[in-house]
């Protein structure tokens, strides 16, 4: 097997353009504003941001549903550019979405769900196809399949339901699947156990991950990789453990100082949060976007220039003035807490 | 002392084609003067419904609501509605539902809708006195003075939020009913409103009932937790208990399904659904799920004492341990 990333995205811009009337130009929503990063084969990454930060429509993007206004998605060393690319690309990325009801039509059966992507690409056999149903519905466990087959979406609970969303876009055999927020619609009892299934069929099947999620907490047992996302951009790129040991970015800091972990001293202290809320992705701040909120802004620079992506130890990424290795001033605040 | 808000045998069933949905069936509480009781429970268990039966807010379709409420001493069960509405809901206790932040009338300033209780209620007699109660309450919630001329588009979901509970605390209640008070708002909006709740509670000494089904959440606000599955409360511990060491095997497999950030432990999934509240089991509803599971199951199980809470389960009864 190659070296080479299973996907690079470089620079992507996916702007959305406002119109007065339906014609008349009156600015961009700059949703995803110069993203740039890869996934490795079997390799699960994790977006990790507020909603509005527009990671829902960098998946968009991923998927080809959204054309980007510039910036190139490659996968597998080709450039998805064409219709062609985009249909050949598409069989290859299974899509996990968020609400697992809507995801389903109603009136189909389970068996006539999973068949669908198999008729649609052509396997004509039929034991062929139902071999693979049941494959798929094993891999899931949904087991025994002879007692899912015949269901509706609604006589299977949110974690069925969920598993079978994960079943269908497992089918084909993708080398991607791209996840967003698949636990979110559900009780804290299933969660796990459809994380766990995302993980397991990762290991075995070497599918490649990228899981995009609000929560932090859900990122450690399932993901190698953390992508943060701040209105548009991403400020912080690292491996999991290192991210929740020593956050580098003032963003990254604040969103793990505001996650709370069961204990009971939480409710005697009050969490030093910065206040506020994300920018505008019209008028998107000068400088670097967070820096209204930030408590370690320092005038004069971060209003000014837009922070580019700093290497931090290696394998990290930063898009913070702190982290400037030119800089003559001390990087404050980037001690180990 | 009596505790301010005390439930006993609280029932409320809804009417369907297929049969009463127990959905609050046989709930005990005691929520205690100044302190903040979290209800904590997964979809479907119930929880919004007790915050219902608490306020009295019923649906058309009732089929049975009854039991005790007893708020300082008085039972309000046997209030009528019109008297219950006088003295009682907004006056005495409030809520703040789900998704508060979107119920806001969208054509109405923030400063209006806040005083409205205030001028139904017969509170203040001009607008300046008014303006002056609305100041002080959006100063409790930390939303700036000069937002009671905004409307709520103008703002955003935190401080809509902020300002529903402005509007619950005006009145000056002794008891607040938060419906999921923070499960639609950002990581750093929740953080920076429960920093508020947490403020309040010192200031004001009121006393908040909180419906979540979020663990670190109730961890940030509660002295008591009560965990609520299938219509009925399984466990009710000091907060510090259940989240050390919960009793209930209910409440120990949420505990132990809980994905957190620190915690070094692999989270462990809880195996199957909750029961139909159209037909519950006969005994404890828990124990088709339940790895402890032994003869007596079959047959519902009595509260008694688990360390310094109650549960209701078998495993725990013994001779003189039964509180009710």
């Amino acid at each position: 097997m190659s070296d080479r990333p299973l996907l690079e995205v470089r620079e992507l811009r996916t702007w959305y353009e406002l119109r007065r009337f339906g014609f008349l130009h009156q600015g961009w929503v700059r949703a995803v504003d110069g993203v740039s990063f890869v996934v490795a084969r079997g390799e699960a990454v994790a977006v990790v941001g507020e909603s509005g930060c527009g990671k829902s429509t960098l998946v968009k993007t991923l998927l080809g549903l959204v054309r980007p206004l510039r910036g190139e998605v490659w996968f597998d060393g080709r450039r998805i550019a064409t219709a062609a690319d985009l249909r050949w690309y598409r069989a290859q990325v299974g899509y996990v979405q968020q609400d697992p009801y809507g995801a389903l039509p109603p009136f189909l059966t389970v068996r006539r769900i999973l068949e669908e992507p198999l008729v649609v690409n052509g396997v004509r056999s039929r034991q062929e196809r139902e071999a693979r149903v049941r494959r798929a519905l094993e891999a899931v466990q949904l087991v025994p399949p002879e007692e899912f087959l015949p269901r509706f979406p609604h006589m299977l609970s949110g974690g069925q339901q969920q598993r079978l969303v994960v079943a269908r876009a497992t089918i084909l055999g993708p080398q991607l699947l791209v996840a967003d927020e698949p636990v979110s619609m559900l009780d804290a009892s299933v969660r796990v156990e459809v994380l766990q299934l995302l993980r397991s069929l990762q290991e075995r099947q070497h599918v490649a991950v990228v899981y995009v999620t609000h929560d932090l907490s859900t990122v450690r047992h399932f993901c190698e990789r953390v992508l943060v996302m701040y209105a548009g951009k991403l400020v912080e790129q690292a491996p999991v453990d290192e991210l929740l040991r020593d956050p580098k970015h003032p963003y990254t800091q604040a969103l793990l100082t505001a996650i709370p972990d069961p204990d009971p001293d939480n409710a005697r202290r009050l969490r030093p949060v910065p206040a506020g809320e994300p920018p505008s992705l019209v008028r998107p701040p000068s400088g670097c976007r967070f820096h209204p909120r930030c408590p370690a802004a320092m005038p004069g620079v971060c209003e000014v220039e837009e922070p580019p992506e700093f290497r931090v130890d290696g394998l990290r990424r930063v898009a913070c003035w702190l982290y400037d290795p030119h800089a003559v001033r001390a990087p404050a605040g980037s001690g180990r807490r | 002392m009596a505790p301010l808000l005390r439930l006993e045998g609280l029932r409320l069933y809804f009417r369907t084609a297929a049969g009463p949905v127990r959905a609050v069936d046989g709930v005990h509480l005691e929520v205690g003067r100044g302190r903040t009781v979290a209800v904590l429970g997964e979809s479907g268990c119930g929880k919004t419904s007790l915050a219902r039966a608490v306020l009295r807010l019923l649906p058309r379709n009732v089929a049975e609501y009854s039991g005790r409420v007893w708020l300082d001493g008085q039972d309000l069960m046997e209030l009528p509605e019109e008297r219950f509405r006088r003295e009682v809901r907004w006056v005495r206790m409030s809520l703040v539902p789900q998704a508060a932040m979107n119920a806001l009338n969208p054509v109405v300033r923030i400063g209006d809708q806040v005083a409205e209780p205030l001028w139904l209620h017969g509170r203040v007699r001009s607008a300046a006195e008014a303006r002056a109660y609305v100041e002080e309450a959006l100063r409790h919630v930390s939303v700036p003075a000069d937002f009671v001329d905004r409307y709520p588009f103008e703002l955003s979901g935190g401080m809509r939020q902020r300002v529903a509970i402005a509007m619950a605390l005006i009145l000056r209640p002794d008891l607040v009913v938060l419906d999921e008070p923070t499960s639609a708002l950002d990581v750093l909006t929740q953080a920076n409103l429960l920093n508020v709740l947490k403020t309040l509670r010192g200031e004001l000494g009121t006393s908040f009932l909180l419906i979540t089904h979020d663990l670190a959440t109730a961890s940030e606000l509660a002295d008591d937790v009560a965990v609520m599955y299938a219509g009925q409360i399984v466990e009710f511990a000091p907060a510090s208990q259940f989240l050390l060491q919960p009793q209930h095997p209910y409440a120990r497999a949420l505990r132990a399904a809980v994905v957190s950030l620190r915690e070094d432990r692999t989270p462990q999934p809880l195996p199957g659904q909750p029961p139909s509240l159209l037909r519950p089991p006969a005994g404890c509803r828990f124990a088709d799920r339940c790895a402890f599971r032994f003869d007596p199951c079959g047959t519902p199980p009595p509260r008694v004492r688990a360390g310094e809470g109650e549960v209701a389960c078998w495993l725990f009864a013994q001779e003189g341990s039964r509180v009710g």
